[in-house]
C-alpha cells in the first residue's frame, strides 16, 4: 500500500522489475566474500586476546613457525606505527594489537598455512605472555571517578588539549529556558533506561581473500564501501592507494557493520611475507568477539508537558557504550533527538570508552537507543493525560522549520504524512484482537549524502551499462537501473548496472547511511542528463538541424518542425548509438558529486502484541511499519528495508544482547545463544509508505534503510505496557526480565 | 555546542566574518585559538537546510544559516 | 593425512571425491566439489545457509561429515533449477523481491523445497516453523513467507493441470 503525495507519472520509477543480479543469487552462482579460491592459496587463522585489558609482554612465534604448513606468521610488530593522530590509527590497531590488548578477543596475531586445520593448530601454539590491567566493562565503570582508561590514545574529542579520557564525546545541547519549563510544566515525567550491546546479525562472516605481489595487494572481499576498505588496508600498511586494489564481493549483509576492516590488511601482509595468496575468514564467534556490536547505552529522559498535549520540554542525559576506542555515539545520539518541536531542550550526552570489541555503526547509529528512551516517556505522558499516542505526537511533531536538537531546522519532512497514515491504517483502525494490547512509536534519522560516482556506457545497439562503486546491499542495482531507465528513456532490462571495482569506477563513499540510492542515484542520474546532451546534439547532426531545436522525449530525439530522421520519425536513443561512429565516437558519461542535502527519514511503527504472564514472552501478533521514502524507486526493496528494520528492531526489543563474564568475554557467543529473531517468531509486517519528495534529488528519494530500526524497541515497550500496566525499562525486554517486573507488581 | 565555549571564555554567540564556510572558521580561530579545529573536526555543516560534508569551500553570505555538525555516519 | 573416497549423488549426478574424515559435506560441497551455493553462516547447525538435502530430507551440511553422505543422495541449491527454468520457488522468491542480500537465499530455497515436498499446501504457520531453522537478517521473513505461499499455489495448480 502506497499513501502518496507524489503526483508524478514516472514510467520506470516505482515499478517492480525483478533485480537485474537476482538470477545468479537463486541458482547459487553469485559469489560472495567466501567464494572465491585463488591458486596455491593459502588460510589463515587468529590469536587473539584472553584479556579485556593486558599489556602484552611478549608474542613467541617460532613453535608455530615450526609446524607443519605454516607459511607465514603476522604481529603488530609487522606493521607501521601509526601516528595516534592518523584517522586510521584506532582501526590499525583494532586490527591487530601494538602493546596493549583492550577487548577480550582483540587480534593478537595471525598466522597462514596450506590448510585451514593447519593454520588454526599454529595460531594456538602462538606464545603470548600477557600482564592483565585494571579493565573498565561498563558505562557506569568507564565515567566513575578515578576510573582506569580502557585506553590510554583515547583523547576527548572537540575540547581543549587534555588528559587521556574514558570519554571520547561530551556534548551538551541546549535552547530555551527547560528548567522553568519543567517548573510550569502540568505533566512531568521522567525514567531512566539502558541497552545492552547488540550485534547487526548479518549471515555472512567477514570473508576476503589477498593476493599480494609486485608490491600491490589485490583484495577481494565482501565489504560495504571498498573504496573504504582500500583506503584502510593501505594506511594499515602504510602504502599508497595505487598499490591496494579492492575487488567488491557480493555482500551478505552489513547493516553498518561492514564499514570498516578487520581483515584485509592482515591477509595482505600474510601474503607479502608468504608469497601466496591468503584467505582469511572470521567464524561467526570471531565475528561476535572481534567485529564491531552497536554500543550499549545509560539514558535519563525527562519531559514536560500541558495538560492539553504539548511537550514543552525535554531534559535527557545519555551516555553510550563503545568499546575500547573512540566513537561519537553520544553526540549523535543527542543529535538525533529530531522528532518534537520541543521549545525547551536540554540534552548532556556521553561517548564512554569501554573494555569491549570496538563499536560499529549499526543502522541509524545511536537513534535506537534515543529514541526507545524518549518514545517511552512520551508513550507515559499519553497515558497521563489521556490522549491517543498519535494524537499527542501529531499535536508536537516536527515540521520544516522546526528545530532539530542540534538547532538545525528541518527540511521539508514527512512526519506528519506518517502519522496520519498510521492513524488511517486499517490496523490503527481496528480494536486490537482478543488479549492483544497495542503500542505505537516514532523514529527518525538523518541520512546522508557523501561522494559517490557513476559511468553510463551506452553500447551500440542501444543498451546501456550503469557502473558504479555502491555494492549492491538489498537490490540497489535494480534501483540505479531504474533512475537510469527513467532519465534515459529506455527499457529497464536493457540496462546492466555493474559494480565496479577500485580501479574501474570513480571514488564513491559506503554504501551507508540509506546514500547508495540518493546519493549514487544521483550520480546515475546527472550521468543519464550528460548523455542525452550529447544523444540530441549527435541527432541533430543526423537530423542536419541545430542541437537547439532538438528535445529529448520518451527516449527518442525530436525536432519539431524539422521533422525527426527519415520521414520525420523520432530518432530513438539506439538509432542514434547505431550512427554512434559516424557521429564522433563512443557515447560514454560520468559524474561524480559529494551530494548535499540528503532528506531526513521519519518511520512510525504500530504492534499489537500479548505477554504470556506465566513466562514473560512476548508474542507480536500484528505489526506494522510506516515511512516515508520520498520517492519509493523499487518499493518491493523499500518495503523489505522497512520490513528488515522493524525484525531486527524486535530482535533488539526483544532478546538480543551481549552477555559479558565478570572478566569481559562475551558468553553468547554463536546464533544459537546470540539469538536473532526467526521466522516462527513474527507476523506478517504491514508496510505503508509515504512519499514526500526530497527536493535535492532528481526524483525525490530520501533513502529508507535506516529509520525502520529506531521506532520497534519503543513500540513493543509501549504495547507491553498496555497489557500488562508494567513499564520496561531495559533492553532486551526478555522473557526472565519481562517476568520479573510482572512479579514485582 | 556548549562545549565549543570552552574555547571562547565561555560566550555563546560569537562574530565571524568569511566568504566561505572555511573563511569562517579560520576568522574564528584567530579569535578563539582551537575553536577552528574543533569545528573542522566535525566536518559536515547544515547549511540554509541542506547538509553538507567538508563544506570549506561552500560559499555564505551575512543571511546563510551554517549549524556545524558531526559527520552523520550510517549502518 | 588419510581421506576416504566418497561415492554419492549430487543434483542428480553420481561424484566421486575425496575427503578427510574430519571434512563436513559444507566443506566437501564447496571445496572439493565446488558447489559455492551452500554457504557457512555459522558453522554450527544455527543458521540453515548450509541447507541441503540428503536423501530428500533437509539437513544442515556443516553438521554432517562428508564420509557420512557415501551412497547418499544429495540436492544443493544449484540442483534445484533445470537448467535456465528456474523453480517456482526461485520464480516467486525473484518476483516478490524475498531475497535482499541473498546470502541465505539457498539455504531458505533448499529448506522450503523440503517444506513443500512434505507439504504441498502449507499454512502460513507451517510455513514459518517450516523455515524456522534458517537465519534472514535483511527481510524480516515476510516477503519469504509469501513468496512460498505464491509457490506452492503454483505448484499446485501445475500439477493438477498434470492430472
Amino acid at each position: 500500500m502506497t499513501a502518496t503525495e507524489n503526483s508524478t507519472n514516472y514510467k520506470w520509477v516505482g515499478t517492480r522489475p525483478i533485480r537485474h543480479d537476482g538470477f545468479d543469487k537463486v541458482v547459487g552462482k553469485a559469489r560472495f566474500g567466501a567464494d572465491l579460491d585463488l591458486p596455491g592459496q593459502l588460510h589463515g587463522a587468529f590469536v587473539r586476546s584472553p584479556h579485556a585489558h593486558a599489556r602484552i609482554v611478549s608474542i613467541d612465534t617460532s613453535a608455530a613457525e615450526a609446524m607443519p604448513g605454516v607459511k607465514a606468521v603476522v604481529t603488530g610488530a609487522d606493521f607501521p606505527a601509526l601516528d595516534p593522530t592518523h584517522p586510521n590509527f584506532d582501526t590499525a590497531v583494532n586490527c591487530m594489537a601494538r602493546g596493549e590488548v583492550y577487548y577480550h578477543g582483540h587480534a593478537v596475531a595471525a598466522v597462514a598455512a596450506t590448510t585451514n586445520a593447519e593454520a588454526k593448530a599454529a595460531a594456538a601454539a602462538v606464545k603470548v605472555e600477557y600482564e592483565a590491567l585494571p579493565a573498565v566493562l561498563s558505562i557506569a565503570d568507564s565515567m566513575a571517578e578515578g576510573a582506569p582508561l580502557a585506553n590510554p590514545n583515547n583523547y576527548t574529542k572537540f575540547a581543549p588539549p587534555g588528559d587521556p579520557s574514558n570519554l571520547a564525546t561530551i556534548t551538551n545541547l541546549a535552547r530555551g529556558d527547560v528548567d522553568q519549563a519543567m517548573a510550569d510544566a502540568d505533566v512531568v515525567v521522567e525514567m531512566s533506561f539502558d541497552c545492552a550491546h547488540v550485534h547487526q546479525g548479518y549471515i555472512e562472516p567477514h570473508a576476503c581473500v589477498v593476493d599480494y605481489g609486485d608490491g600491490k595487494a589485490n583484495v577481494w572481499c565482501s565489504s560495504q564501501g571498498h573504496f573504504r576498505v582500500r583506503s584502510m588496508t593501505a594506511d594499515v600498511l602504510g602504502v599508497d592507494n595505487s598499490k591496494v586494489k579492492v575487488v567488491p564481493a557480493e555482500i551478505g549483509g552489513g547493516f553498518g557493520g561492514k564499514t570498516t576492516v578487520y581483515l584485509e590488511p592482515i591477509a595482505a601482509k600474510l601474503s607479502e611475507k608468504s608469497g601466496k595468496p591468503v584467505k582469511l575468514l572470521m567464524t561467526r564467534e570471531e565475528v561476535l568477539r572481534g567485529s564491531g556490536p552497536a554500543p550499549s547505552a545509560e539514558l535519563r529522559i525527562k519531559i514536560g508537558a500541558t495538560n492539553d498535549g504539548e511537550l514543552t520540554a525535554i531534559d535527557g542525559w545519555m551516555a553510550y557504550g563503545v568499546g575500547a576506542f573512540s566513537d561519537m555515539a553520544g553526540l549523535i545520539g543527542a543529535m538525533s533527538v529530531a522528532s518534537y518541536k520541543f521549545p525547551n531542550l536540554r540534552m548532556e550526552t556521553y561517548t564512554a570508552l569501554t573494555n569491549t570489541p570496538k563499536s560499529a555503526a549499526y543502522r541509524a547509529p545511536s537513534a535506537p537507543h534515543a529514541a526507545w528512551a524518549i518514545e517511552s516517556v512520551v508513550d507515559e505522558i499519553a497515558t497521563e493525560l489521556g490522549m491517543d499516542p498519535i494524537d499527542l505526537r501529531l499535536k508536537n511533531a516536527a515540521v520544516e522549520g522546526d528545530l532539530t536538537a542540534m538547532g538545525m531546522p528541518h527540511p521539508r519532512v514527512g512526519l506528519v504524512e506518517c502519522l496520519e497514515a498510521l492513524k488511517a491504517s486499517d490496523h490503527y483502525q481496528s480494536e486490537p484482537a482478543e488479549g492483544t494490547s497495542r503500542g505505537m512509536a516514532v523514529g527518525f534519522w538523518f541520512n546522508i549524502g557523501e561522494e559517490s560516482s557513476a559511468t553510463v556506457n551506452l553500447n551500440e545497439d542501444g543498451t546501456a551499462n550503469v557502473i558504479t562503486g555502491s555494492p549492491d546491499i538489498g537490490g540497489s542495482r535494480a534501483s540505479m537501473a531504474l533512475m537510469a531507465a527513467e532519465t534515459l528513456g529506455i527499457d529497464v532490462y536493457s540496462i546492466t548496472p555493474i559494480v565496479a571495482d577500485t580501479e574501474s569506477v570513480g571514488f564513491t563513499d559506503v554504501t551507508e547511511g540509506s546514500r547508495a540510492t540518493f546519493a549514487t542515484g544521483k550520480a546515475v542520474v546527472e550521468a543519464c542528463e550528460d548523455l542525452i546532451e550529447q544523444l540530441k546534439a549527435r541527432a541533430a547532426t543526423i537530423m542536419g538541424v541545430d542541437v537547439g531545436e532538438v528535445a529529448w522525449v520518451d527516449g527518442a530525439a525530436v525536432s519539431p518542425g524539422h521533422g525527426g530522421g527519415e520521414g520525420g520519425d523520432p530518432l530513438t536513443l539506439a538509432q542514434i548509438t547505431a550512427q554512434a561512429k559516424r557521429t564522433g565516437g563512443p557515447l560514454a558519461a560520468t559524474a561524480s558529486l559529494n551530494a548535499a542535502g540528503a532528506g531526513p527519514s521519519f518511520a512510525v511503527h504500530c504492534a499489537d502484541l500479548k505477554v504470556d504472564e506465566e513466562t514473560g514472552e512476548v508474542e507480536i501478533v500484528r505489526y506494522t511499519a510506516v515511512q516515508d521514502a520520498g520517492t519509493a524507486i523499487h518499493p518491493s526493496y523499500v518495503e523489505g528495508q522497512m520490513q528488515g528494520g522493524s525484525v531486527q528492531g524486535i530482535g533488539w526489543a526483544l532478546n538480543e544482547e551481549y552477555i559479558y563474564s565478570a572478566d569481559g568475554a562475551m558468553e553468547n557467543a554463536s546464533f544459537l545463544d546470540y539469538r536473532i529473531p526467526v521466522a516462527s517468531d513474527l507476523p506478517l509486517i504491514e508496510t505503508i509508505i509515504v512519499e514526500v519528495p526530497n527536493p535535492a534529488h532528481p526524483y525525490g528519494v530520501r533513502g529508507v534503510g535506516e529509520t525502520g530500526i529506531v521506532p520497534p524497541m519503543a513500540t513493543i515497550g509501549n504495547a507491553v505496557k498496555a497489557a500488562t500496566g508494567v513499564r520496561m525499562t531495559s533492553l532486551p525486554m526478555s522473557p526472565p526480565k519481562v517476568l520479573k517486573k510482572l512479579n514485582e507488581r | 555546542m556548549s562545549q565549543h565555549r570552552a574555547f571562547t571564555g565561555g560566550v555563546a554567540v560569537v562574530q565571524a566574518d568569511g566568504a566561505t564556510v572555511g573563511q569562517i572558521i579560520d576568522d574564528l580561530e584567530a579569535n578563539y585559538p582551537g575553536l577552528g579545529m574543533a569545528l573542522r573536526a566535525g566536518s559536515s555543516a547544515g547549511i540554509d537546510g541542506e547538509i553538507h560534508a567538508e563544506p570549506e569551500y561552500v560559499p555564505v553570505t551575512a543571511e546563510t544559516e551554517i549549524y556545524f555538525l558531526a559527520p552523520v555516519v550510517g549502518g | 593425512m588419510s581421506r576416504t573416497h566418497i561415492n554419492c549423488i549430487v543434483n542428480g549426478e553420481p561424484i566421486d571425491f575425496l575427503a578427510a574424515d574430519a571434512t563436513s559435506l559444507l566443506d566437501a560441497l564447496r571445496d572439493e566439489l565446488g558447489l559455492i551455493g551452500t554457504k557457512e553462516g555459522c558453522g554450527t547447525g544455527d543458521c540453515g545457509s548450509c541447507s541441503v538435502l540428503v536423501d530428500g530430507k533437509l539437513n544442515c551440511s556443516c553438521l554432517i561429515l562428508a564420509p557420512e553422505v557415501e551412497g547418499r543422495e544429495i540436492l544443493t541449491v544449484e540442483g534445484i533449477a533445470d537448467g535456465d527454468q528456474l523453480h517456482p520457488l526461485q520464480q516467486t522468491f525473484l518476483e516478490g523481491a524475498a531475497l535482499q542480500c541473498g546470502i541465505c537465499t539457498p539455504g531458505f530455497l533448499v529448506a522450503a523445497k523440503a517444506l513443500l515436498d512434505a507439504n504441498p499446501d502449507p499454512t502460513e504457520t507451517e510455513i514459518r516453523y517450516g523455515l524456522a531453522g534458517n537465519l534472514c537478517r535483511c527481510t524480516g521473513y515476510d516477503k519469504i513467507v509469501r513468496a512460498v505461499q505464491e509457490a506452492a499455489v503454483k505448484l499446485n495448480s501445475t500439477s493438477k493441470q498434470g492430472v
